[in-house]
C-alpha cells in the first residue's frame, strides 16, 4: 500500500516537474477522482454497463445449474452459449438478451483477436467440462467416488458433499474459476482497458471534442472504461459504491484476497484507480488514465494468483489431514484459478504472467494419472512456489 | 531449521525497521506460562478425560447389554448412560490438541450433528460402511447413538422392534455396536496419550510460537467456543447462518429434551477453563484469567477478565431462559435463541481480539470455507 502511494507520489512529482515544457495541453489538465464512481453530463449519468451485469447474472445461473443433477448437458450448454430468445435461464430478462457467456470467453482484442485458435481451445475445454459434468458426474451423483470413478465425497466433520469426476476434480469449480480469468479478467484487462479498444478509431478525438454516442450521454472511450468496471462490479446492488461479495466471481475473490492481511488494500487500490482513470478520461488526460491501467492490471492479475497458491496449499494441508473431499475441493478451485492465470496482464507489457502453454502444463501435472487422487504434495508445493515467485509474493503470504 | 531461524530473524529485523508502532514484535512477557499449562493439564484436562473415559465405558456396557437383550429396561439404562457420558463429553470437546488433533480431529468421530440418517440406514441395510472415512463423520458418535436409541422409530415399542423383530435387527445391532466401539477405542487412545508422555510435552512447550502449547490451546479454546458452542449449539438452529431457522439441527435432536442441558454444561466447562478452576473441586490456579490480570488488560477501566466472566454469565442467564428443547424454542420464539446467540457472540470479540492480542498470540484459523 505504502509502495503504491509512494509510486503515485513519485509519478505525479515527475509529471509535475516535466509538464511545464510539454506542449500537449491535455496533459496539464488536473484530474481529481470523485468520491464514488459517479460521472454526470448535463445532469445525466454517463455510466453504463448493462451487458456486463447480464453476463455475470448468466454466469451465476450457470454456476448453480452445474450443481443441479436434474439438468441435462443441453440445458447447461444452453446457459453457457445462450441464444437470444431461448428459455435457458430462470430470469426472463436473461432469456431475452442477445448476450452470451461463451462468446466472450478468451475474446479480448489484445490476446485473442489474432489468436482465435487459442480462444477456441479454451472454449472447447470448457464445453468438455460442462458435458462431462452432466453425462458423468450427474450420472454418478449418489455413488461414492473412488480413484478413476466419479461420485460424491463428504468433507470431514460432517462438511459439504463434493461431487467429483474420476480424477477428483469438481468440474463446476473448474468452470467457475476459469470464468474469473477467461471472461472477467480477460475482458477487463486485455480488452476494455487496452488502448487498442479505448483509443480505437476516432475515440480520442471524439472524447476530446465531447462527441457522444448516438442517443447516449457518454463518449465511446468513457463507455469502454465503464464496461471494464462492469465486469468487476456489475452485480453490486449499487455499483458506484461497491461492497464486494456481490457475485461468485472476480468481485468476491478480490474481496477474499483483500481480506488477507498480506494483501490488504488491494480492493481499494483497484477501485481508486478505476475512479481516477475514468476521471482522467473526462479530463482528457490520457497519461493519468494509462497509469491507472497499469495499477489495475497488476492488482487484478494478483487475484487468481493469490487464490491459486492459497488453494494449492489448502489442498496439501487437507490431504495430510485425511480430508479427501476438502482437499479435492481446494485443488479444484486451484485448478480453475491456475487456468485463469493465462488471462492476467503484466503492467507495461502485452503478456500474461503465465502463458497458455505454461498453465496447460500445470493443469496436466495436476490431472496426470488419477489426478487429485495421486498428486504429490511436492508437486503442489513446487507449483505454488513458481506462481508466487512470478507475482512477487510468498507462498506463506497467500496460504493463510 | 537453522535456515528458518535466520529467515525469522531477518523478518523480525525487517519488521522492526519498517514498523512504526511500539509493539513488542514477537517477544513475550514474563508471565509463567508453564504454571498455566501445568494447571490446565493436571487439574482440568486430564481429570476431565478421566471422568469422561469411564462414563463412556459404562455407556458401552449398557449398549452391549441392550444389544444382547433389547428390552425397555436396557433401553432406559443405555439412554441414561448416554446422557451421563454426553454431559462429560462437553468438558473435553474443546481440547483438540495432541492425540485428539492427530487423529484428524477426534471430535469428528464423537459429536458431529445433525446426523445423516440415510448414511446410517444405508449402513444398517448393506453392512458396508467405514466409520473411519469422512463420509461417516456425521453418522457416528453421540448423535448417531441419539438417533439409534431415540429416533429410529416413533415410539419405544417401535425402537425395541428395530433391534429385535425387525428384518434388519442384526444390522442395527452391528451399527450401534460399531459406533460405541469406535468412540471407546478413540477415547482410550486420547487418554493413554495424555497419561503416557504427552502431558510433559504439553507443559514443557512454553515458547510463543505458532506450534507452542499455549498458542495452540488458546486457538482451540476460542475455536471451540465460536464453532462448537456458539454456532453449532445455538447459532445454526437459530438460522444465524441460513435463510431460515433449522430446528432439526440442535444437539440431541432425537432425545428432544437435552439440548439446553448440554449447552449449559459446555458453557460451564468453557468458563471453568477460563478461570483455571479444577475439574474436581472449586480451587482455581493459573489461567487465562490470571494471565489477563497479570498483564493488567483493562477495557473502560475494568479488567478484561472480569468483562469476559460477566459476559459468560449474561449468556448463561439467556440460555437458562430457553426451552429445554432448543428445537421447540426455535419454533415457538426464535428471538430468544438469537438473544442467547448475541450474548455468546459478544464474548467472541473479547476473546478473539482483545485476549489474543494481550497474550501476543495469533489466531490460526479462518472463519468460513466459502463455497
Amino acid at each position: 500500500m505504502r509502495k503504491i502511494l509512494l509510486g503515485i507520489a513519485i509519478t505525479s512529482m515527475l509529471f509535475t516537474s516535466c509538464s511545464s515544457d510539454d506542449d500537449s495541453t491535455n496533459q496539464n489538465n488536473s484530474v481529481e477522482a470523485p468520491v464514488t464512481y459517479k460521472f454526470m453530463r448535463d445532469g445525466k449519468s454517463t455510466v453504463s454497463f448493462a451487458g456486463q451485469t447480464t453476463r455475470i447474472k448468466m454466469a451465476m445461473e450457470l454456476r448453480s445449474a452445474l450443481g443441479d443433477n436434474s439438468k441435462t448437458a443441453a440445458d447447461l450448454q444452453g446457459m453457457f452459449a445462450h441464444i437470444e430468445g431461448k428459455s435457458d435461464f430462470s430470469d426472463a430478462d436473461l432469456n431475452a438478451s442477445d448476450k452470451s457467456i461463451r462468446s466472450k470467453v478468451g475474446a479480448s482484442k489484445d490476446y485473442f483477436a489474432a489468436n482465435t485458435t487459442g480462444s477456441n481451445k479454451i472454449k472447447s475445454l470448457m464445453d468438455s467440462w460442462i458435458e462431462e459434468q452432466a453425462t458423468t458426474v450427474f450420472a454418478s451423483w449418489n455413488a461414492i467416488a473412488t480413484a478413476g470413478t466419479a461420485g460424491q465425497l463428504q468433507q470431514a466433520g460432517g462438511g459439504k458433499m463434493r461431487y467429483v469426476n474420476g480424477k477428483g476434480l469438481e468440474l463446476d469449480q473448474a468452470v467457475s474459476k476459469t470464468l474469473i480469468g477467461g471472461l472477467m479478467i480477460d475482458q477487463m484487462l486485455n480488452h476494455y482497458l487496452s488502448t487498442s479498444v479505448l483509443d480505437e478509431s476516432s475515440n480520442i478525438a471524439d472524447n476530446d471534442n465531447g462527441v457522444l454516442n448516438e442517443g447516449k450521454f457518454y463518449t465511446t472511450m468513457e463507455h469502454k472504461w465503464d464496461e471494464a468496471y462492469g465486469y468487476l462490479y456489475g452485480n453490486e446492488i449499487d455499483p458506484s459504491t461497491p461492497i464486494l461479495n456481490a457475485d461468485s466471481f472476480l468481485n468476491t475473490y478480490l474481496k477474499q484476497v483483500d481480506s488477507d492481511v498480506d494483501f490488504a488494500g488491494t480492493a481499494s487500490s483497484v477501485y481508486d484507480a478505476l475512479k481516477l482513470g475514468r476521471a482522467a478520461i473526462v479530463a482528457k488526460n490520457y497519461k493519468v488514465r494509462d497509469e491507472q491501467i497499469q495499477i489495475i492490471r497488476e492488482k487484478i492479475s494478483k487475484v487468481p494468483a493469490v487464490r491459486a497458491v492459497h488453494y494449492l496449499q489448502e489442498g496439501k494441508t487437507k490431504m495430510a489431514a485425511g480430508d479427501t473431499a476438502g482437499a479435492f475441493h481446494a485443488l479444484s478451485e486451484a485448478y480453475g484459478f491456475i487456468n485463469s492465470l493465462q488471462f492476467t496482464r503484466q503492467p507495461n507489457d502485452k503478456v500474461p504472467y503465465f502463458t497458455h502453454v505454461e498453465v496447460t502444463a500445470f493443469m496436466e501435472d495436476l490431472m496426470a494419472g488419477n489426478g487429485f487422487w495421486e498428486v504429490k504434495p511436492e508437486t503442489l508445493d513446487a507449483m505454488a512456489s513458481l506462481i508466487a515467485a512470478k507475482f512477487g509474493f510468498t507462498v506463506d503470504a497467500a496460504a493463510n | 531449521m537453522i535456515k528458518k531461524i535466520i529467515l525469522f530473524s531477518v523478518l523480525t529485523l525487517i519488521m522492526a525497521c519498517s514498523s512504526s508502532d511500539d509493539s513488542k514484535g514477537g517477544s513475550t512477557d514474563d508471565f509463567n506460562r508453564s504454571a498455566l499449562l501445568i494447571n490446565l493439564a493436571d487439574n482440568i484436562i486430564i481429570p476431565a478425560y478421566k471422568d469422561f473415559g469411564p462414563k463412556l465405558t459404562t455407556l458401552k456396557d449398557a449398549i452391549e447389554a441392550f444389544v444382547e437383550t433389547p428390552n425397555q429396561s436396557n433401553l432406559d439404562t443405555a439412554r441414561n448412560k448416554w446422557l451421563t457420558a454426553y454431559k462429560a463429553w462437553q468438558h473435553v470437546e474443546m481440547f483438540n490438541i495432541g492425540k485428539a488433533e492427530s487423529l484428524n480431529e477426534y471430535y469428528y468421530f464423537i459429536n458431529i450433528y445433525p446426523v445423516t440418517v440415510s448414511d446410517i440406514e444405508n449402513g444398517v441395510t448393506t453392512g458396508t460402511y467405514d466409520l473411519n472415512t469422512p463420509n461417516y463423520h456425521d453418522a457416528q458418535g453421540f448423535p448417531a447413538l441419539d438417533y439409534l436409541l431415540n429416533g429410529v422409530a416413533t415410539d419405544d415399542a417401535g425402537i425395541l422392534a428395530k433391534f429385535s423383530s425387525d428384518a434388519k435387527a442384526q444390522g442395527y445391532k452391528k451399527y450401534l455396536t460399531d459406533v460405541i466401539n469406535q468412540m471407546d477405542d478413540l477415547t482410550q487412545q486420547v487418554i493413554a496419550d495424555w497419561t503416557s508422555g504427552y502431558r510433559d510435552q504439553f507443559v514443557n512447550s512454553t515458547q510463543n510460537t505458532a506450534t507452542s502449547s499455549l498458542n495452540k490451546f488458546v486457538n482451540d479454546y476460542i475455536f471451540y467456543y465460536e464453532k462448537g458452542l456458539r454456532a453449532n449449539k445455538i447459532g445454526i438452529p437459530a438460522g444465524i447462518f441460513s435463510t431460515n431457522p433449522l430446528p432439526e439441527k440442535v444437539e440431541g435432536y432425537y432425545n428432544q429434551e437435552v439440548s439446553k442441558l448440554l449447552t449449559l454444561e459446555a458453557l460451564n466447562a468453557v468458563q471453568d477453563v477460563f478461570n483455571g478452576k479444577a475439574f474436581n473441586g472449586s480451587e482455581t490456579g493459573a489461567s487465562f484469567k490470571t494471565y489477563l490480570e497479570y498483564l493488567k488488560v483493562d477495557r473502560d477501566g475494568k479488567n478484561l477478565s472480569a468483562i469476559i466472566n460477566t459476559q459468560y454469565d449474561l449468556a448463561r442467564t439467556k440460555i437458562e431462559g430457553l426451552n429445554s428443547n432448543f428445537s421447540q424454542q426455535v419454533i415457538s420464539d426464535n428471538s430468544k435463541m438469537t438473544e442467547a446467540y448475541d450474548a455468546l457472540q459478544k464474548a467472541v470479540v473479547y476473546l478473539k481480539l482483545d485476549m489474543v492480542q494481550a497474550f501476543n498470540i495469533s489466531v490460526d484459523y479462518v472463519d468460513a470455507d466459502g463455497d
